[in-house]
């Protein structure tokens, strides 16, 4: 079975299921789907027995679960979906796998990323890249490509992923899935080999829906995301370029969308303005890349190793030369865009506009053909991302439709600090009005039933 | 024509890093970074695409703006 993550608790919880026989399923879909997905890059059958047999009583008894390679696991140090990390890593318990054991999970295997974390479309690796389930030639969403493309494949019922600029959102807009992302602190992200980066990553579920998000999303942040209504819902839409400068099919689903939610919580639509979005997605990229720099050394990077991908090196290398001033401006940026959040925040409960510009762009040349012109992915998907990672709000992704091409679209849907749970209650609104359609949807790929299972 | 920096009696050094065509290669110069063709490929490329909003960004006007003291990025700003 993989009827999502809520469905597999309840059929261990009744006995209906047995969990090493989920387990056993799981290994063996993994082994069938993932060759032409390559969004599993290890697995280890005996540990996860192991962590089966140890598992105690809670929320996510006995569920086998993909955790991306950016965190230390007992048995495996994490590779960053790199051939070098600039900081030592060393397998050990992170917070992320402390929490799945600990709710009683099994880490069935770990799922490809982008290298370094370094980019939106998974297209790079050192394991090759990872595919997207709804068509094989498309990127999955970065950097957390293998979780994303682990749970849009059916392998798993839920992944771990991580958000530094949107790397969990990228991915579930372009698999057709629902991602997470929660304020920086509020979820576990111990054993973080970039410890320097410390305000913008946060670990977050990618689950085929928002209940499942919320299950898996309780379980990483160590508190119960209660559900409720999200009644009278007052909906922000800003006119600018994250939201359309888009594809004709993005905006139509779009704003498809947020009039369904808007009828379904007896909401509105208030259009708002926030200026500077530019300013706020460069201030994210260059605190990030501050971070991460920090500790690096000249001599370091003249010993790069050369199965790094050309990219990689040469953005490394600039990385250095940003000045110091920029940096500086990005932080009083920061301010700015929390204080102007904060003051919108009072007349909108959340502001919607599409987490990605574009459906998934082809692995082979990911670029978007916008309005404005023929842009990369990355830089066109950063705009609607980085003001969540910039600012600390909670953010989610909802697939809201399919291109003609049968390619996932989405929704990115941003509330105040503190309102991670009305995000959720949100989304769950926004499923319903359009009776689950699109968190329901499949890839071909995924509905084929392994036929050992 | 005279170059504006002869003006301002700076070492020959700094004057040459400080033209544009010379960012890249004065910069990884004075870090003693190392760079082949390819690297410096890549760095013009992501140079041309970061260069101009970083300028857009120090031009912003954020001088009347009190700075938030070690704030907690989960919480809204005091």
């Amino acid at each position: 079975m993989s009827g999502g993550l809520r469905a597999e608790v309840a059929a261990i919880a009744a006995g209906e299921v047995d969990p090493s026989e989920l387990l056993g399923a799981t290994l063996e879909r993994i082994e069938q789907r993932n060759p032409v997905l390559n969004a599993v890059v290890e697995t280890f059958p005996e540990r996860s027995r192991e962590m089966l047999a140890a598992a105690p009583p809670g929320p996510l008894h006995g569920v086998p679960i993909v955790i991306k390679d950016e965190w230390p696991l007992p048995w495996r140090a994490q590779r960053f979906g790199a051939a070098q990390l600039l900081a030592p890593t060393a397998a050990g318990e992170s917070g992320p796998y402390r929490a799945l054991r600990d709710a009683g999970a099994v880490v069935v295997g770990v799922g490809n990323m982008h290298e370094l974390g370094a980019g939106s479309t998974g297209n790079t690796s050192f394991y090759g890249p990872a595919r997207n389930p709804w068509d094989t030639e498309r990127c999955p969403g970065g950097s957390s490509s293998g979780p994303a493309a682990s749970v849009a494949a059916r392998l798993v019922a839920g992944a771990v992923g991580a958000d530094g600029l949107g790397s969990v959102r990228f991915p579930a807009a372009y698999c057709g899935l629902t991602g997470f992302k929660r304020p920086v602190g509020r979820s576990a992200m111990e054993g973080h080999h970039m410890a320097t980066v410390t305000t913008l990553i946060v670990s977050g579920p990618l689950c085929a829906d928002a209940a499942d998000c919320r299950l898996l999303g309780s379980v990483l942040f160590g508190e119960q995301l209660e559900a409720s209504d999200a009644p009278g819902l007052r909906i922000g839409v800003v006119r600018d370029s994250v939201s359309e400068d888009v594809t004709p099919e993005v905006r139509e689903a779009c704003e498809t969308a947020i009039e369904a939610l808007r009828a379904e919580t007896g909401g509105e639509v208030r259009e708002i303005s926030l200026p500077d979005l530019g300013a706020a997605t460069l201030a994210a990229i260059l605190i990030i890349n501050s971070e991460s720099m920090s500790g690096v050394t000249p001599e370091q990077l003249n010993d790069l190793d050369p199965e790094l991908s050309p990219i990689a090196r040469g953005s490394l290398k600039y990385r250095m030369l940003l000045p110091t001033a920029a940096t500086v401006q990005a932080s009083r940026v920061r301010t700015l865009m929390r204080r102007r959040l904060a003051a919108l925040f009072a007349d909108v409960d959340v502001i919607a506009w599409p987490t990605v510009p574009a459906p998934a762009p082809p692995l082979e040349s990911p670029l978007v053909e916008l309005p404005s012109g023929t842009l990369t992915a990355d830089q066109a998907n950063v705009r609607g991302a980085a003001l969540a990672n910039l600012t600390g709000i909670p953010s989610i992704s909802v697939p809201v439709g399919l291109s003609t091409e049968g390619l996932p679209l989405a929704l990115q849907l941003q509330a105040a600090w503190g309102k991670d749970e009305l995000l959720l209650d949100a989304a769950e609104a926004l499923e319903r009005a359009n009776e689950r359609r699109w968190v329901e949807s499949l890839p071909p790929l995924a509905e084929v039933e392994p036929t050992e299972a | 024509m005279p170059d504006p920096a002869d003006h301002l009696g700076l070492p020959a050094e700094m004057e040459a890093s400080a033209r544009p065509d010379d960012f890249i290669p004065a910069g990884l110069a004075s870090l003693g970074i190392e760079a082949d063709e390819v690297d410096l490929a890549v760095m013009v490329a992501v140079h041309g695409i970061f260069w101009p909003p970083i300028l857009e960004l120090l031009a912003l006007d954020t001088s009347g703006l009190e700075l938030e003291r070690c704030p907690d990025l989960s919480k809204a700003p005091q």
